[in-house]
């Protein structure tokens, strides 16, 4: 093959005879395993859980419209490259089948999933097995291939990965205060009507919740505030709902108003908090005349990205009911509906569910296709991210298989970087060093470390407000810097301030995870320990304040307090050092 | 996306968040060239078919070889002996049914004698594996129709790519972290009507806390302009005082402790970047003073007479500032103070926009097109946008081959690091003149590896004496770009044909900002780096 000019003799061998596991067919999974067969490699395991939806046919190219519903492992192997000898499986890595053995018939595993969870596992049977593991993942234009192998590098679990968020029971049952806490109580409700029921699902008012904290004598008062509610409790919201024939009004009026009624009653839930608004179908559709002053400005673009208003809303709700009921009962008895961000009617279902419950709670409503992103957990994929990521993928496993582990190299597109720091001595006083605004500290420039009092323990505290993102950094000292190097940072440089969450919503690498309930772009600032190595050497000082680095560490500590202070590295720099790629 | 769309919303559904249904639009109505199918050519097209492009056309003279069926997936061991272009357009048009393909199976420099017109009614052309001397004329073809060429290489572990075109306009530029315009340094007067509303002073306790926080921090911020002489806290320390200040605003309960008050706790955290100052942003003036923005002629387009009615704007009514841009972040805020404050700022949006819609049509009246040739929709969109436009403009082909006008001193400093990526430049000029010379590139077999060796170094110094170039290159390279044999490893195919279909939907959409205008790609050690050659 054409590769053979490139490929060491040696390497050209092991690449034809190593058997490679891919874990996950879709779109890395696509590609990679196109690039693997025209690269030589002819041993080839794929597994894959997933059927093939419409939405997967913008990038995962070894698919086309006639394959919608089939075995994603099944198809990508079916047609291409007759010489080479590929097992497809239909089925969760996760099953037990898959277990260390399994694993160890392996030279290579490469992972090109699409959730936390398998990723945790394939890496935990990959250091049991003992076997190199390409780890990757893409989100919109950004990307990330990292190799774990047991013993060298780091392993997928060893940093700690922003975990799902989750919301406290009566945040989304009683008192919701962000448009996600509808749209999970809206999921929630989707399952309690046509799905399964799950108890720790529950969408009606809890009583429980500790802030409202019940006097007894105010039961009896709320028992007579709601009298309806007392008979609907006793059975499942779904019994209930059957019962009712999934009328739409009387669902409607029940999750709208008696239940937000019921709520109002807890009313110390309401001392601090705006109180709900409660919905009525009737005065609603009585109202839907006036209620002519629709948003001006979305009157182009997608129908999809359109914000209804309130009784738009309550009248998708309703279509959406009939249809689901019509769709529950074509199905045989006690058959449920899955929830899918790519079914409409469900969507259709929680786009209104959520809206109505934002809207009754005073938040600003979202178009459906907001509502996609966030019930989904949707991440933006495309096919050009998904090709450089594969192609990233192969070359780390040549490197692997030619033996060279530690040239490899955790790829991440973009790293961090200021904006526009602050940067104060955290001692006591708060003497600031460098100032977001032109000119303040100009006369700083000039002078040495020492002259503010800075030494080796020294902390200083960054603070990008543009940013919302802070960093302390130590100041170390040493002697033993090479020549030209003014200072070194040790330990991990923090990845990049987490962006403010953009109009559009999700942006932001959660390394293609869809098991977030929000983007990490949403986390709170984190607080990231940099240290810095300073050496003494005099050098002349920079006049410009365009990043942190340059400002704060060229102004050196003089030579007599040098002495007693060797270079000390407070943490290993074990990690290699990862390298920027800028694709764009 | 008139017929059909519901379907195809839900199989763009992914990309539609990135581009939105416009930067779809533009893509779906894009014609794209590509010059020669080999694997990185067929890899760039697969990128652009999968989401949708309109149509492509490949030309290509070549026959399938057992080589390209090695590394190309676009093509199989029954098409070998075939047309290269009708093969893998055949292959390429099945990924999606929406695409038109098209072939023409002739050498471009057949095209360029005959009928070169041929290459100027394409939205933008990809050229791979050309001939130095057919590249420089397709490049100057189209650079004098002003038409934009992405050429694109994979060498061995080496990738390359280079944009040329005149003048490149975006919009649409998503900065990464743009900060919101608010105004709140100078408050327009429909701003500071709907502040008279509130009293912070005298409010309920529910309304207190259910304030928006750009209210808060406004409300504030006269106080203090009046105390502070007609300041806005600017320095650090001003900027915590400013903080402290507002905290003290927060209501306290009968014990004196103070409240949970979470709008303000926003207004604190947002002090800093709602006190920006309100300007005109540098990348902004430029294009103001730019003689394309001065002399709206016939032949303007549509982004210059925009960005010259905004520019007057800014000079009259804007009274120095931009048009406002009209979004607010969410916020905690009961949704009708919310809406409200939201609606005077699409309301003075809205205004701007109209009063830059007079500009246009003057100016288009001015240049005898007919007003409504802009739409107001696009008005809008380059109103909202505004602060971010970006303009790039390459150097052509020309001028950096060229022996007088080549960025000469730039490669020598560059090559102070010896392993600078620039290196694989230089290599890549060395074996272009190889082949120019012995009709072949170095290392092709393996048995020629060790000879070349030392025809490809006089390659390489007479290419760098021709140029005055002063300085050396380390042997490891020559080895390692004869070891090649000008091979195209299809990992290195799929990584760059990733990129540059990006750099192409980044053309077509004129979204996201384009390099400018080298790119090289190490595969051995995983760096790259762009140049302006």
């Amino acid at each position: 093959m054409a590769v053979t000019g490139a490929l060491r003799t040696e390497l050209a061998e092991a690449v034809s005879s190593c058997r490679v596991l891919v874990v996950g067919a879709g779109g890395i999974g696509c590609e990679l395993l196109k690039n693997l067969l025209l690269t030589g490699f002819s041993n080839l395991d794929v597994i894959d859980l997933d059927t093939i939806d419409v939405s997967n046919l913008n990038r995962q190219f070894l698919f086309q419209k006639k394959h919608v519903g089939r075995s994603k492992a099944q198809e990508s192997v079916l047609q291409f490259c007759p010489g080479a000898s590929i097992t497809a499986y239909h089925d969760s890595i996760m099953n037990v089948e898959y277990d260390v053995e399994f694993f160890r018939k392996f030279t290579l595993v490469m992972n090109a999933l699409d959730n936390r969870a398998a990723r945790n596992h394939v890496n935990r049977m990959c250091l049991a097995a003992d076997v190199p593991l390409i780890e990757s993942g893409t989100a919109g234009y950004l990307g990330q291939v990292t190799v774990i192998k047991k013993g060298v590098t780091e392993c997928y679990e060893c940093q700690p990965k922003p975990t799902q968020k989750t919301f406290p029971g009566c945040t989304i049952r009683n008192t919701p205060s962000e448009p996600i806490h509808c749209i999970v109580w809206a999921k929630y409700l989707f399952n309690q009507l046509f799905g399964e029921e799950d108890a720790d699902q529950e969408v009606s008012p809890d009583t429980a919740d500790p802030e409202a904290s019940w006097e007894p004598t105010e039961a009896a008062q709320r028992a007579n505030a709601s009298n309806e509610y007392g008979d609907i409790k006793r059975v499942s919201t779904k019994q209930w709902a059957k019962s009712t024939g999934y009328d739409p009004v009387k669902l409607f009026n029940k999750l709208f108003k008696d239940d937000i009624r019921y709520l109002l009653t807890m009313d110390k839930l309401w001392r601090k908090r705006k109180a709900p608004v409660p919905l009525d179908w009737a005065s609603l559709h009585n109202s839907e005349k006036d209620s002519t002053e629709q948003n001006n400005a979305s009157s182009v673009g997608l129908k999809d990205q359109h914000v209804l208003d309130v009784a738009g809303y309550a009248q998708l709700f309703s279509q959406s009911v009939e249809t689901l009921r019509d769709q529950l009962s074509e199905k045989r008895d006690s058959a449920e509906l899955v929830w899918d961000k790519d079914d409409p009617p469900a969507m259709d279902f929680v786009t209104s569910a959520a809206n109505l419950r934002m809207y009754i709670f005073s938040m600003n409503m979202k178009s459906r296709f907001d509502i996609k992103s966030m019930a989904g957990n949707i991440i933006p994929a495309i096919a050009t991210t998904n090709a450089v990521i594969s192609g990233l993928i192969v070359l780390e496993g040549l490197k692997i298989l030619s033996g060279n582990i530690e040239q490899c190299r955790t790829i991440i597109k973009e790293k961090f970087g200021m904006v526009a720091p602050d940067v104060q001595i955290e001692d006591g006083k708060g003497t600031i060093l460098i100032s977001s605004e032109a000119g303040e500290t100009e006369a700083n420039n000039n002078r040495k470390l020492s002259d503010f009092g800075i030494r080796n323990g020294t902390r200083l505290q960054a603070d990008d407000f543009l940013q919302d993102y802070t960093l302390l950094i130590n100041v170390l000292q040493s002697e033993e810097l090479e020549k030209d190097v003014e200072f070194e940072v040790v330990g991990d440089a923090p990845e990049k301030a987490p962006q403010k969450p953009l109009e559009e919503g999700a942006k932001g690498i959660t390394n293609g995870s869809d098991d977030g309930a929000q983007p990490s772009t949403s986390t709170a600032p984190e607080q990231d320990d940099v240290l810095i190595v300073d050496s003494d050497e005099e050098s002349p000082s920079s006049s410009s304040d365009v990043s942190m680095e340059t400002v704060t560490l060229k102004r050196k500590l003089p030579d007599e307090e040098a002495v007693s202070n060797k270079r000390k590295r407070m943490e290993p720099s074990a990690e290699q050092e990862d390298d920027i790629i800028a694709l764009d | 996306m008139a017929q059909g769309s519901v379907v195809k919303e839900q199989k763009y559904d992914r990309q539609l968040r990135l581009w939105g249904d416009h930067g779809q639009e533009a893509l779906e109505s894009a014609h794209v060239c590509l010059v020669n199918a080999t694997a990185t050519g067929t890899e760039i097209l697969k990128n652009l078919v999968l989401p949708g492009i309109g149509s492509f056309t490949i030309v290509d003279g070549n026959v399938v070889s057992g080589e390209d069926v090695g590394n190309n997936f676009f093509l199989h061991k029954g098409s070998i002996g075939k047309s290269r272009a009708q093969t893998s357009m055949e292959l390429l048009q099945e990924l999606n049914e929406d695409v038109t393909g098209n072939y023409v199976a002739e050498n471009p420099d057949q095209l360029l004698d005959n009928d070169p017109s041929f290459f100027c009614k394409f939205t933008l052309v990809i050229a791979t594996q050309l001939s130095e001397s057919t590249l420089l004329r397709l490049a100057e073809t189209l650079w004098s129709s002003n038409i934009p060429l992405l050429v694109c290489r994979a060498y061995g572990f080496v990738g390359y790519m280079r944009i040329i075109v005149r003048e490149h306009t975006v919009i649409e530029s998503h900065p990464d972290n743009a900060l919101e315009d608010l105004r709140l340094d100078q408050p327009f007067s429909e701003l500071r009507e709907h502040l008279q509303l509130y009293d912070l002073n005298h409010m309920e306790r529910k309304d207190h806390s259910h304030t928006p926080w750009i209210i808060v921090v406004a409300k504030y911020l006269g106080t203090w302009h009046k105390e502070n002489a007609g300041q806005i806290p600017k320095s650090y320390k001003e900027k915590e005082a400013f903080r402290d200040f507002i905290r003290q605003g927060i209501l306290k309960n009968e014990n004196g402790v103070p409240e949970d008050e979470e709008n303000f706790e926003e207004a604190v955290k947002n002090v800093n970047t709602a006190l920006n100052t309100t300007k005109v942003p540098s990348n902004v003036e430029d294009i103001f003073i730019d003689e394309r923005c001065k002399n709206i002629t016939q032949q303007s387009s549509d982004f210059w007479i925009l960005a010259r009615a905004v520019k007057e704007f800014t000079a009259c009514e804007g009274k120095g500032n931009l048009p406002l841009r009209g979004t607010i972040p969410d916020m905690i805020a009961d949704s009708d103070k919310f809406i409200k404050l939201q609606n005077v700022y699409r309301e003075k949006a809205k205004n701007d926009a109209s009063t830059v819609e007079n500009y246009v049509s003057k100016l288009l009246q001015s240049v005898g097109r007919p007003p409504e040739s802009i739409s107001e929709k696009d008005i809008r969109l380059f109103c909202r946008n505004c602060a971010f436009l970006r303009i790039v403009r390459c150097r052509s082909l020309e001028e950096e081959y060229g022996v007088d006008t080549a960025k000469k001193d730039d490669i020598v400093s560059f090559m102070e690091n010896p392993d600078n990526e620039i290196v694989f430049y230089l290599m890549m000029r060395a074996v272009d003149r190889f082949h120019k010379q012995h009709g072949r590139y170095p290392g092709v077999y393996n048995y020629q590896v060790d000879s070349d060796f030392g025809k490809l170094k006089t390659c390489l110094n007479s290419f760098l004496q021709e140029y005055g170039l002063s300085l050396s290159v380390k042997d490891d390279y020559i080895q390692e770009f004869c070891r090649y044999g000008a091979a195209e490893p299809h990992t290195i195919a799929s990584f760059l044909g990733g990129a540059a279909a990006q750099e192409a939907i980044k053309i077509i959409t004129k979204q996201f900002v384009i390099f400018n205008n080298t790119f090289i790609y190490n595969a051995m050690l995983q760096t790259s780096a762009t140049f302006q050659l």
